[in-house]
């Protein structure tokens, strides 16, 4: 921990060089991120609104705000799984602490998300949404889906560098998690037999307390939040442990 | 860090050994590993590229590391440097230590010369600030001029050695380890690297010096070890211990092993 604090200008400069990457391309770069999920948010209203009825008015709002947020935690997990990896060479020369690798990647990804936030809220203010004093929340919705992330990407980083085969596979179990998870579906909608499935999915209650400000225009209810509080602190937990017991061995994979 | 009894050394190793687990087949992938899992065939060859090593270093010393290829040096100073950590015994260094295993280390080619100067920097552990202040030696030091504005990629292997080594030395470590890294320049860069070198040693700091070259190891380090087959075959001053080294006709094979033939490509890097 006092060594994290002695590399946190490192961190910074890791973080602004990834958003560097990300946004110097062309003038358009930050457009283009928002592009996407605008773009699927167009099929998605189009193609369910027919499916799931006219019942469900600003059903966009939900498909877009679900969009965003499995945006940010896949391409998280993605990155942080490819930042070990990425710095191979390096790890190998210098006694750097490993975990600011993970870490700047999950840091660059909250900004990516909040970055994206802005033209969602301009949309929403476009079309006569004015968001609520609720969505003072999202910042707490936000750090706790960064600290599930970060535990996730924590577990799996290592892993990446030991076998090269896991990128791959977790990108396949990220696409069937994205199916378990109401990102774009609306839960009521799940059938009855499987729905555990989707109800006891970690992922799916902090996605509900991240969407609930932006959707409903209402604080999650506070059992929601523990629930969720203390699925990010266990998945932290577990994440620091695995990183801490695989940590020494990094140097002699990558 | 945990301090020796109020001494003043700088470096101790007490039994240090260091061994390398090398899958017997090549498992890269998880695919592989769940199927020799299942089989039960999961077999590993174990190579101690260091074994049992004990010594210390004072502070100030400078001390010469020798030894045929692959007996072990750099993965010792990797073990000094914290990069590795030693499957047996203890490590205990107080303070500052600036490895230099490699110049260049980290660079991304993408960036500038002077955002490079930051990114390496913060890598050894440096402050924002500490960085801003020293901007101006640094790129004097590495006699870029005007090039330290263009992206890394447009460098010769020269100019990226002295940036390299101008970041690494710009400030006074406790202990600076250096592999071999002298080679890469021509002869100024050497020279100045030399004088540098000698600067710190002036100012009390603890060097580690591997060469090949008898003649470096003899210029600037008092006391020298042999390492053979990953263990410590003589440390003493560095006369005597250059003497039995040159005399040494045993040659013996790389790092003791358990098994049999070692393929290059099974090697770790580096």
């Amino acid at each position: 921990m006092r060594e994290l604090l002695r590399y946190r200008d490192l961190i910074r400069v890791l973080v602004e060089r990834d958003l560097k990457v990300r946004y110097r391309r062309s003038a358009f770069g930050f457009l283009w991120t928002m592009l996407q999920p605008l773009l699927m948010m167009l099929v998605f209203t189009m193609v369910f609104a027919s499916i799931f009825g006219s019942d469900r008015p600003g059903y966009w709002i939900y498909a877009l705000a679900g969009i965003l947020f499995w945006n940010f935690f896949s391409q998280s997990i993605v990155a942080s799984m490819n930042s070990l990896r990425g710095n191979a060479q390096l790890l190998q020369k210098l006694p750097v602490p490993k975990v600011v690798f993970p870490l700047a990647t999950v840091i660059s990804g909250v900004i990516n998300l909040a970055l994206a936030l802005i033209p969602l809220f301009a949309i929403l203010l476009l079309t006569g949404h004015r968001p609520g004093w609720a969505i003072l929340f999202l910042p707490v919705a936000i750090l706790l889906a960064a600290l599930f992330t970060l535990g996730a990407g924590l577990l799996l980083s290592p892993l990446a560098v030991f076998f090269s085969d896991v990128v791959e596979l977790i990108g396949v179990l990220l696409t069937l998690l994205m199916y378990l998870t109401p990102v774009i579906y609306p839960y009521e909608i799940v059938p009855e037999n499987v729905r555990w499935i989707v109800r006891f999915n970690p992922l799916r209650s902090i996605l509900e307390i991240f969407r609930d400000p932006i959707y409903l225009q209402k604080v999650p209810p506070m059992t929601h939040i523990a629930v969720s509080a203390g699925i990010a602190i266990v998945a932290l937990a577990i994440g620091i442990w695995a990183f801490r017991k695989s940590s020494d061995r990094i140097p002699f994979y990558v | 860090m945990p301090h020796s009894s109020g001494s003043d050394l700088r470096i101790r190793l007490d039994g240090v050994s260091l061994c390398y687990r090398l899958a017997k087949q090549r498992i890269p992938s998880l695919k592989d590993y769940a199927i020799h899992m299942m089989k039960g065939a999961l077999s590993y060859e174990k190579l101690w590229a260091l074994r049992d090593v004990s010594f210390s270093v004072r502070d100030g010393e400078t001390v010469g590391i020798i030894g045929r290829n692959g007996a072990g040096k750099s993965t010792l100073l990797k073990v000094i440097s914290g990069v590795l950590k030693p499957t047996e015994g203890k490590r205990e260094v107080r303070g500052l230590v600036v490895p230099i295993l490699e110049l260049g280390t980290g660079f991304d080619h993408e960036l500038t010369g002077v955002e490079n100067i930051y990114l390496n920097a913060l890598l050894l552990g440096r402050k924002r600030k500490e960085i801003d202040e020293a901007l101006e030696r640094i790129i004097e030091f590495s006699g870029l001029g005007d090039f330290v504005r263009a992206p890394i990629r447009n460098y010769s292997t020269g100019m990226v050695a002295r940036l390299g080594f101008a970041i690494a030395t710009a400030w006074l470590p406790d202990v600076l380890i250096l592999d071999e890294v002298l080679a890469v320049g021509d002869a100024a860069f050497t020279r100045r690297c030399e004088e540098r070198i000698a600067e710190f040693h002036a100012a009390g700091t603890t060097i580690l010096l591997v060469s090949h070259s008898e003649a470096a190891i003899k210029k600037s380090c008092g006391r020298c070890l042999w390492l053979d087959a990953g263990r410590l075959r003589a440390d003493g001053p560095t006369e005597k211990v250059l003497a039995a080294y040159s005399g040494d006709t045993t040659g013996t094979e790389p790092a003791g092993r358990e098994g049999g033939q070692l393929h290059p490509e099974e090697l770790p890097h580096g």
